[in-house]
């Protein structure tokens, strides 16, 4: 139960830093130069993809 | 605002990408895993340091580790999480963090931060430590000090010198305090204990292990596990028990008294002494293994009457929430005239009894007498020590009495270049006793 305890933490935290990091990144991109907008939409293409990976490969637990 | 050295620790890209934005005008330096954060903490002079809390996919708060580092350093220490579990945020600040934020918001936190940064920095952070915690303004100890803290997060020894009450322990605490380990700072002062009794207090015990053991004890290396074991008065333990801490230190695992099962603990030395250590090695009462592995660091602190200028901060240290007390001329004239033998913990002793008085306002008819009255108390005690007396009841008193001679020869001889003449006529002895003395301990 611990560890399962602590997959769901790790997931709550992942998830909470990603969306965050996408959220600000979202609204930076008004902010930036057209010239650094490729690589901040690459950066989020990346994270939004490892949000994907966690929440599919998080065990809920089965009890 | 003015512009700041600044490192971010932190594994994910897009996050650093955008602290890269955000902190545009400041001189930026980053880092993406532990290993990296603690080596550029190492070298670098960075004022404020973001620090994310999980540095890698399965990382399990690896950021933590990072805490003490940075805070030895003096760096202003912020960590930045996903979540703000209560057992992580005090976790954090236990381990010395300056700023906590959950990620989200940004723009506002790191804003806040900065702000809070510049506004502990107008206060004179950095003074804290030696307003509150080692009370000094002597430059010279403030840079030792410092310059040890550096250290206080590594694994390294430290080896405190310097005469009795100058705050040997007091730094010892401080050093645990940054040093980021989870476990208890344990003190012992060695010369307290008979050998047997000194093998018990350190090692522990299981019940029946001699005479008088009615029930099992923990000794102080498994109380200081994960934690700081401060060896006070280490000149005076015996051959015997240096070899035993001596694989006890080496290996971290060690017998208690009457058990055949080994115990494990992971504590951190600090040791301190006022004695010569490189004559008792020359002499053959100290191992230099044994010293080899107590001196990593080694930290001298000055008596109190070549720091004078920390009496009166001292004074207003001891008598905080107490009475407030105003002295005269000449009496500051005289505390500044006195050598303070016995130190800061002479200096407090007068500062209690000052407080223990009627007055507040204080005259130099007062002082002199304090100061009479606590170097009379002073003396009395030194003519004697707890240790010296077991000794004696372990020992008998003729023993003790070689031993003493012995100590007083030794050091006559070191002080005199190895000269016997000089050693005779300083002493006042027969050549009969000065060469009972070195076939004793040549």
């Amino acid at each position: 139960v611990k560890d399962a305890e602590k997959e769901l933490d790790r997931l709550v935290h992942d998830v909470n830093s990603r969306c965050s990091s996408l959220r600000d990144a979202a609204a930076m991109l008004r902010k930036i130069p057209s010239s650094e907008r490729a690589e901040f939409l690459a950066l989020m293409t990346e994270q939004a993809r490892k949000l994907a990976d966690d929440l599919a490969q998080f065990k809920p637990d089965p009890a | 605002m003015s512009r700041l050295e600044i490192l971010v620790v932190e594994d994910d890209p897009l996050a650093r990408k955008l602290m890269e934005k955000r902190l545009a005008e400041h001189s930026l330096d980053f880092a993406a895993d532990s290993a990296a954060g603690r080596q550029k903490l190492e070298k670098g002079k960075h004022q404020v340091c973001f620090i994310d809390l999980n540095l890698g996919p399965k990382d399990d708060c690896s950021g933590l580790d990072l805490i003490p580092v940075a805070a030895a350093k003096g760096v202003y220490t912020v960590v930045m999480s996903g979540h703000d579990s209560e057992k992580v945020v005090e976790k954090a600040y236990e381990l010395g963090c300056d700023d906590f934020y959950s990620k989200g918001n940004e723009e506002a936190n790191v804003g806040a931060v900065l702000s809070r940064f510049l506004q502990r920095r107008e206060k004179g952070g950095p003074d804290q430590l030696f307003a509150e915690r080692f009370v000094t303004e002597d430059a010279a100890t403030r840079q030792t000090i410092t310059e040890a803290l550096k250290y206080a997060a590594s694994e390294l020894p430290v080896l405190i010198l310097g005469p009795s009450g100058t705050g040997k322990t007091s730094l010892a605490r401080v050093i645990h305090e940054r040093s980021g380990r989870s476990g208890d700072f344990v003190a012992i002062n060695c010369s307290a204990y008979t050998e047997d009794l000194l093998e018990a207090e350190l090692f522990g015990y299981r019940k029946g292990a001699f005479t008088g053991a009615g029930d099992s004890r923990k000794g102080k290396l498994l109380q200081a596990d994960r934690g700081t074991l401060f060896l006070d008065e280490i000149g005076s333990m015996s051959l015997k028990m240096q070899t035993k801490l001596l694989k006890a230190i080496e290996e971290r695992t060690f017998y208690p008294l009457g058990s055949d099962r080994p115990e494990t603990s992971q504590f951190r030395i600090i040791s301190a002494t006022l004695e010569d250590l490189q004559g008792l090695i020359k002499a053959g009462k100290l191992r230099f293994d044994f010293f080899s592995r107590i001196h990593g660091l080694t930290i001298e602190l000055k008596p109190l009457a070549a720091r004078k200028g920390d009496i009166f901060p001292l004074i207003s240290f001891f008598s905080r929430g107490g009475k407030r007390l105003s002295f005269s001329a000449q009496a500051k004239a005289q505390l500044l005239a006195h050598d303070w033998p016995g130190n800061i913990r002479e200096l407090k002793r007068v500062v209690d009894l000052l407080a223990a008085g009627q007055e507040g306002r204080v005259l130099p008819e007062t002082v002199g007498k304090l100061l009479r009255t606590v170097v009379a108390e002073a003396g009395a005690s030194d003519v004697l020590t707890d240790g010296q007396y077991r000794y004696i009841l372990e020992h008998g008193l003729a023993k003790a009495a070689d031993r003493f001679v012995d100590a007083a020869v030794r050091r006559c001889l070191a002080e005199n270049g190895g000269k016997k003449t000089k050693v005779l006529s300083a002493l006042g002895i027969s050549t009969r006793l000065l060469y009972a003395s070195l076939k004793r301990a040549p």
